[in-house]
């Protein structure tokens, strides 16, 4: 059988479509692969991996959109991964999707992908937008100076689909092509081609990989490049070393960098090509992007656009989000439901370890799920915002300032989702750090969010300041407000400089895309896309942890002298209950054996009602439970009946003293729990910063059992409470007496404001950086940041007799400055960067 | 200098977006009339949170606070029922309270 033949009977081709970031690499793959499309990661890492298909007769052509990239070197995650799967996946054809209105810039990828020999298709995109500038492309001359074939399309608009697709057919059943554009490298040709043929003598090589291509990239110095032919070639070492030689010989003799000199040969061809392809119309005026940037990035007025934009993801995304929960929520308390129905029944005060547990994970994962409104309209936001190209821009104003700590400009939007000032959440905010392009900026974005004010940190500094910074209660908040993002900047800077240093980065490309108006289904698919990823996620992640913290909650548990005791309790409020219902017409339905049915229908109706909301709500739960148990409604609900009343008042007074006996029950086993013997363990050491016992299990609690802090805060402080008294009033008094003041508040108030993040911020870290060792690091690095940070200040005030106010005020003045002179270093040092670096003009 | 005006404002900018705060859970409540004169009002947080503590007003015809209180540790709150129309508010934070028509709450 002759080759053509035998391509013929290939029925699975793979595409590969690969370019520039903006270039409508997107719409192109929506277009070709239409709904059939799936998104996973590449593995071991956390870059998106879109794969999608479609099928001519019995042939199916497999696409995988690579992520965007200027270029095929080894700076970035995503050219990395990009540049792997094209030479380990080895695709049959690859697409180079191009955008028409920036050809030049475009061409340099193309060249890549050429010289590493593969069979390239282009697909010259946005035409429209080229047209509307005034551009006529001669895609004939085009496609002779290139080599390879060149269809014009509008993937918005779903324009040149069919000559796409035709054009992807003849390039994979082609056997030889007409050879393709070749970069004459000038000086240098002597040296590739010698490297050429001294890596031509190990023959498996050149079946691996491009000889020619590995031969420029030695010369280039790339490391990826290095790696394979010291590793994978015989005499590897020497021919690096000859490269390297080579490389000094060049630039000793011409006095240009070698890397330079390459970019300037592909940069002067790719300048013949849009010479010879391209006409301009004399009078187009500059493009509309030109245009709307003359107004966006102007100086003055590209603060209030980013505010505005901020401020609409912000209301549309959580304020929004969260009313929509409202709407969403009953469907997830339904869930929990059913799943509480199949289990076996709650006990009279305390279930078994399969209920308990079980509901535990439900309701770990509820919250979790309970962020999908607010994910899908912040997903759109943001897709929308990449797609238009303002996303590019909202980086580019705010980079300088993120940079110098370490951060990028991306990291913007994360640190605003999280609550930059007050009121946030950094599920969303750690989650919308995907769009980061490196990876140290991403880490370091992820791992200061949760620093954030999310809106579960509100409550206790509301409730410590009324209390102890009354007299200075706006100044207090000012100082919460701002020194969490001050604190955030200087750890990024930290954690950028120590744990991630050796984390890849990449340069900001400043680079500005073209606007575009995004199209509704590339938009509405990317959102539920994401939101499923997220949900998919989730439901494996939860399972793991809440496994764990359950354990370290609900064990060794309470002896069994102290159940007893609570059993007792019990007891004797069932007897007193039966005593009341005695001589009942309902006693038959309410007593015995029927007692614990009865109560336990009665804490379920209960919570049907809070899930739900209005008069309909309530008029349907009402429906449904008295359908399901006709006999025994009407004691949940008397309406009139005498004999009921009495039963439900007393079943009412059962279930008060059932709550109070489970929390009670509760709240001692979170105490003598080993979360709760950690926290007692750790009161020596917690001294120094003034925490007692009870506020470090309020502190590892309000992480652990997603109790809110200010209710974990008021259960610990009710001991012995007038019932009249306010929470600030008991804290207030409880203080006197323990010798709290206002020193002890501050540093609380620090270590909060440093704290680790929540369980479900905690699990989004696992999601994000798909690693449970950054996980463990997300906890126990600001635990060790918050504590040294709050024993150190309260300390400090301590031996100076300081109150709590001035240190407050100390404190931030130290911070700001600390903040200031990472700024100032940073930029001295890169103004000496840009004054050493001189730019090496193209010897055309 | 233009630059440091520009930072001025997006500070500026941030504080004023502080202002609207959301909630990190969706807020839950629920009352009964329990047919003997008073109400009792259950609070709760999506994420299991006990809403022990929160606020809870209760306001008349007019509109003015007859009443306030907050959540006892069992998250419930309870109180005469007023005379003529009123409302429950259950103030979980701000821009996020519930409010309870009190001709929604039936016995």
């Amino acid at each position: 059988m002759n080759d053509e033949g035998k391509k013929a009977m290939k029925d699975n081709f793979l595409v590969a479509l690969a370019g520039q970031q903006n270039a409508g690499k997107s719409t192109t793959y929506n277009m070709v692969t239409g709904a059939n499309q799936h998104v996973a990661n590449y593995p071991g890492v956390t870059v998106d991996k879109k794969v999608g298909s479609y099928h001519e007769g019995k042939t199916r052509y497999e696409v995988v959109d690579l992520p965007g990239t200027y270029s095929l070197t080894s700076f970035s995650l995503e050219e990395r991964v990009s540049r792997e799967f094209l030479l380990e996946e080895k695709p049959d054809v690859v697409v180079n999707v191009m955008d028409a209105t920036c050809l030049r810039r475009s061409l340099y990828f193309t060249f890549q992908v050429l010289e590493m020999n593969f069979p390239v298709t282009v697909a010259l995109n946005m035409m429209d937008v080229a047209e509307s500038q005034g551009l006529s492309i001669d895609l004939k001359e085009l496609t002779s100076r290139l080599g390879v074939d060149v269809v014009a399309t509008v993937g918005r608009k779903g324009k040149g689909k069919q000559a796409l697709k035709a054009a992807i057919r003849k390039a994979v059943n082609q056997e030889s092509y007409t050879r393709p554009v070749v970069i004459d490298y000038g000086d240098l040709e002597v040296h590739v081609k010698a490297l050429e043929e001294e890596l031509a003598s190990d023959a498996s090589l050149g079946v691996l990989y491009p000889l020619r291509w590995l031969a420029i990239k030695l010369l280039e110095n790339d490391s990826e490049a290095r790696n394979i032919v010291g590793t994978k070639h015989a005499s590897g070492k020497s021919i690096v070393e000859d490269a390297l030689s080579r490389r000094m010989e060049f630039e000793d003799e011409t006095g240009v960098n070698t890397s330079d000199y390459i970019v300037a040969c592909r940069d002067r061809v790719a300048g013949e090509i849009v010479d010879a392809c391209v006409t301009k119309e004399a009078d187009s005026g500059p493009p509309i992007s030109e245009r709307i940037d003359h107004w966006v990035l102007n100086r003055a007025l590209a603060p209030f656009f980013l505010l505005a934009t901020v401020y609409l993801i912000y209301e549309l995304s959580i304020v929004q989000g969260y009313e929509l929960t409202k709407y969403t929520w009953p469907f997830l308390a339904k869930f929990r439901d059913i799943v509480a129905g199949i289990l076996p029944p709650a006990g009279l005060i305390e279930d078994s370890l399969l209920r308990s547990m079980a509901l535990w994970m439900v309701d770990s994962a509820n919250t979790l799920l309970n962020y999908v409104p607010i994910f899908l309209i912040l997903f759109a936001l943001i897709a929308i915002l990449e797609d238009s190209g303002y996303m590019a821009r909202i980086a580019f104003i705010l980079d300088r300032v993120f940079h110098s700590f370490g951060l990028h400009g991306q990291s913007t939007l994360p640190f605003i989702l999280g609550g930059v000032f007050a009121g946030g959440c950094a599920v969303p905010g750690i989650m919308s750090t995907k769009g980061i392009p490196d990876e140290r900026s991403r880490l370091a974005t992820i791992l200061t969010v949760p620093f954030m004010n999310c809106l579960a940190k509100i409550p206790l500094y509301t409730l410590l300041v009324n209390i102890y910074f009354a007299d200075h209660k706006s100044w207090a908040m000012f100082f919460i407000s701002t020194i969490t993002i001050i604190m955030a900047l200087i750890i990024a800077k930290i954690l950028t400089t120590t744990v991630l240093k050796g984390r890849e980065t990449a340069p900001f490309i400043m680079e500005m895309p073209n606007y575009h108006a995004p199209t509704v289904f590339g938009v509405v698919q990317r959102a539920l896309e994401r939101t499923w990823e997220y949900i998919k996620k989730v439901g494996s992640i939860v399972v793991a942890v809440s496994l764990c913290v359950f354990s370290l909650l609900q064990f060794p548990g309470l002896t069994d002298e102290r159940m007893d005791y609570y059993e007792t309790e019990m007891s004797k409020a069932v007897a007193t209950y039966d005593s009341k219902v005695a001589g009942n017409g309902y006693v038959n339905l309410a007593t015995g054996e029927k007692m614990l049915p009865l109560l336990n229908l009665y804490d379920d109706y209960k919570r049907a009602r809070m899930n739900t909301s209005g008069k309909e709500g309530a008029a349907r739960v009402d429906r449904s439970f008295k359908n399901a148990n006709p006999d025994t409604f009407v004691l949940i609900k008397p309406r009139g009946d005498k004999s009921a009343k009495v039963v439900n008042r007393a079943l009412r007074k059962l279930s008060s003293e059932r709550k109070t006996l489970r929390r009670k029950i509760k709240e001692e086993k979170i105490k003598t729990s080993f979360f709760g013997m950690i926290g007692r363990s750790l009161e020596p050491v917690t001294k120094y910063a003034g925490f007692d016992w009870k506020v470090n299990i309020a502190l590892i609690s309000s992480f652990a059992a997603r109790e809110s802090s200010v209710a974990t805060m008021g259960v610990l402080y009710q001991q012995g409470a007038d019932d009249n008294q306010t929470l600030e009033q008991r804290m207030g008094n409880e203080s006197e007496s323990s010798g709290m003041n206002s020193l002890h508040a501050l540093a609380v108030l620090l270590f909060f404001a440093l704290y680790p993040p929540c369980l479900a911020a905690t699990i989004m870290v696992k999601v994000q950086t798909g690693s449970y060792k950054w996980m463990a690091f997300a906890i126990f690095f600001p635990t060790a940041v918050g504590f040294g940070v709050a024993s150190s200040v309260f300390m400090l005030g301590t031996a100076l007799g300081a109150s709590g106010i001035a240190m407050m005020k100390g404190f931030y003045g130290v911070a700001l400055a600390v903040a200031l002179l990472i700024a100032l270093v940073h930029k001295i040092s890169s103004d000496k960067v840009a004054a050493s670096y001189e730019y090496q003009p193209s010897n055309q | 200098m233009k630059n440091i005006i520009a930072k001025i404002v997006v500070v500026a900018g941030l504080i004023v977006l502080s202002a609207t705060a959301a909630l990190a859970h969706s807020p839950l409540c629920s009352c009964f009339d329990n047919g003997d004169g008073t109400v009792l009002c259950e609070g709760g947080f999506s994420d299991g949170s006990s809403a022990s503590g929160v606020k809870i007003y209760v306001r008349g015809d007019s509109g003015a606070v007859i009443l306030k209180g907050a959540m006892n540790e069992n998250s419930e709150f309870e109180f005469n029922k007023p005379a003529g129309h009123y409302t429950v508010t259950f103030d979980g934070g701000e821009g996020h309270s519930i409010e309870i028509d009190g001709s929604d709450i039936v016995e």
